[in-house]
């Protein structure tokens, strides 16, 4: 729809340990990942916990710094959180003193931006299909509802790089499957550069054009696999199968027949 | 999307539905006993008015009474004011709003019982005097004194407020200052914790002597130690309120482009909100307390000190109507924060519940 820009997101060789609260030991939440990613990507990062897939995103969010290593957008390290790079979380994280409005509209008043662009808050809503709750309070939404705020609210931004840390984790699995497609669809249209965390393995191959296992002890990449099927995808095709074979059997989950 | 499939799920009738329709749909049909006992006491406040009325009228004074109508005017006026606002609920239930009657019904009891102890009272003092005149006054020479006195009650009743609002004030400004920097700022934290533990624990009332003896202006002093009390309740909440910022709300807003300054002021102190006005009632009420304090003992004005001088001089009368004042006062008070408090945070309306 909109000029898309092209963006590229590069992990060089990044650590991140992590101080334990109580002992002096120290946790490697990452050892040595290199990644490079792009716009017009959907990537699903997936692993058991502790594996450091949350550590990534919020390193390129830059809500963290790397121990060691760099993370750059286009070459320009990530110092800061900014609104160029959304991130939903797997709780909504609404604030519950403004209407649903108003938390869309949040980023845009935090810039400065909001007068004027009212009625892109308005599409938003539109977006969402929440016309009625306008006016609401975060605290009379459904769970499925507040998420579906929560993802517009960091899209209003139009990010070249949106990250969703297990955002469908806490839905039940009807309202998770429509978000799957509403997501999918939102992010075909702009085509900016999509990372996911997940631990569900077949979201990860429902969503992911590029599908990065990672397993823990220490966090690492083991695998990365790219998806190259149509959307939308089949769950039971003979495919789908096979990749969901392949992962769980890098992540030692496989059963014994199925070793590709 | 799910919001318009249970929608149409829904037959079209009720698609446009009120809060009030939806209660009537959903509470049982009142029998015909219960119409007859809620039209019984809606009428038990009225009954209980005239029975206050009827007993202050025939049953023969104890005790001397002066000016008798004082208290029976007060009692029609009660009864009249109640009739009058059941005339306007019938009024709005005809106009098909049924809330008026409903909180109406729902506080009947209430004000017969209020009666009834105005009954009670006047027939254990001045029917009876069980309890001693002129010690503890009827309703009829309290009414009375304030009446005759009341210039120089309501002068002390400007003074009490003047005071009350004035180091209320002062103590809740520089609170929320202190509060929510020492929430936000560990160095802030470092210095004012001390003196918070070192200071929090002394009952305000013990620095009266001290302001006495210290302070070049009584009013002053008084305006210093109520605004301690505010200062400490108000401090203690919002620092505590703003250290219990859920750390998502911080690192969903900078994601979302908020820079330090609106971390705190558009989410910290929104976020905080109830545990501030939490604070706030009770800087009131350690206001209420402290200002007593200080007139009774100290400050040559005010309602306190009406109170305390007017015992000096055995007129007990005075002294209760003095209370009453009070009382007024702070209720209202307390009402009127209770009202900004509800306001400022409808959003936990259906949440906390």
């Amino acid at each position: 729809m909109e000029a898309k820009k092209n963006v590229v997101l590069t992990l060089e060789n990044v650590s991140k340990s992590f101080a334990k609260v109580e002992t002096d030991e120290v946790t490697h939440a990452l050892n040595c990942v290199d990644l490079t990613m792009h716009s017009g990507e959907f990537i699903s990062l997936v692993g058991p916990s502790g594996c450091g897939k949350s550590t990534i995103l919020r390193l390129i969010a830059g809500l963290i710094t790397p121990t060691t290593g760099k993370v750059c957008v286009d070459g320009k390290e990530i110092t800061e959180p900014s609104p160029e790079r959304g991130m939903v979380f797997q709780k909504p994280t609404l604030f519950p003193w403004l209407t649903v409005r108003d938390n869309i509209g949040f980023s845009l008043k935090m810039q400065g931006k909001l007068k004027g662009n009212e009625d892109k808050v308005e599409h938003m809503i539109d977006v969402i299909g929440l016309q009625e709750f306008r006016e609401d309070y975060p605290g009379q939404l459904s769970g499925g509802m507040a998420q579906r705020v929560a993802l517009v609210r960091s899209l209003i931004n139009e990010p070249d790089i949106l990250l969703l840390d297990e955002p469908l984790g806490a839905l039940d699995a009807f309202t998770r499957m429509n978000m799957q497609d509403e997501i999918l669809k939102i992010w075909q249209k702009r085509g900016q550069l999509a990372i996911m965390v997940t631990h569900d393995v077949d979201e990860a191959i429902y969503m992911g054009t590029r599908v990065i296992v990672m397993d823990a002890n220490p966090g690492r990449v083991v695998s990365d696999i790219t998806i190259p099927e149509p959307f939308p995808r089949d769950r039971s095709s003979d495919s789908f199968v096979r990749y969901r074979n392949e992962i769980l059997n890098k992540l030692h989950y496989g059963g014994k027949g199925q070793n590709a | 999307m799910a919001s318009k499939d249970s929608k149409a799920a829904m037959p079209a009738d009720t698609e446009k539905l009120t809060r009030q329709q939806l209660r009537e749909l959903e509470t049982k049909e009142k029998s015909k006993g219960q119409r007859i006992l809620d039209r019984f006491i809606i009428a038990l406040p009225f009954l209980c008015g005239l029975a206050a009325i009827c007993e202050y009228c025939f049953i023969p004074n104890k005790s001397p009474n002066d000016n008798p109508y004082t208290y029976l005017g007060a009692l029609i006026v009660l009864v009249l004011a109640y009739l009058c606002y059941g005339i306007f609920a019938a009024m709005k239930l005809r106009a098909g709003d049924k809330t008026v009657i409903e909180k109406y019904r729902y506080k009947a009891p209430l004000y017969a019982a209020l009666f009834l102890l105005l009954a009670a009272y006047d027939y254990l003092t001045l029917k009876t005097g069980v309890l001693t005149q002129p010690f503890v006054p009827c309703m009829n020479y309290i009414l009375n004194i304030a009446w005759i006195d009341r210039a120089y009650l309501l002068e002390c009743t400007l003074h009490t407020l003047r005071l009350l609002f004035l180091g209320y004030f002062i103590g809740v400004a520089v609170g929320l200052v202190t509060g929510i920097t020492c929430g936000y700022s560990e160095k802030a934290r470092y210095w004012v914790n001390p003196i918070i533990k070192f200071l929090g624990p002394i009952p305000t009332a013990t620095w009266i002597p001290i302001i006495m003896v210290v302070a070049t202006s009584l009013f002053g002093g008084a305006v210093f130690i109520i605004a301690l009390g505010s200062w400490f309740a108000v401090t203690v909440a919002s620092m505590t309120g703003i250290q219990n910022v859920d750390k998502s709300f911080f690192e969903a807003a900078k994601t979302l482009g908020a820079s330090e300054r609106q971390l705190v002021f558009r989410v910290a102190i929104p976020h905080a909100m109830p545990s501030i006005l939490q604070g706030c009632t009770q800087a009131m009420s350690s206001a209420c307390t402290a200002i007593m304090v200080a007139e009774m003992m100290g400050v040559k004005a005010g309602l306190g000190w009406y109170m305390a001088w007017a015992k000096s001089w055995a007129s007990y009368d005075k002294m209760f109507a003095a209370l009453f004042m009070i009382c007024i006062i702070f209720t209202v008070v307390t009402k009127v924060l209770d009202k900004i408090k509800r306001h400022v945070l409808r959003w936990q309306n259906g949440v906390v519940k």
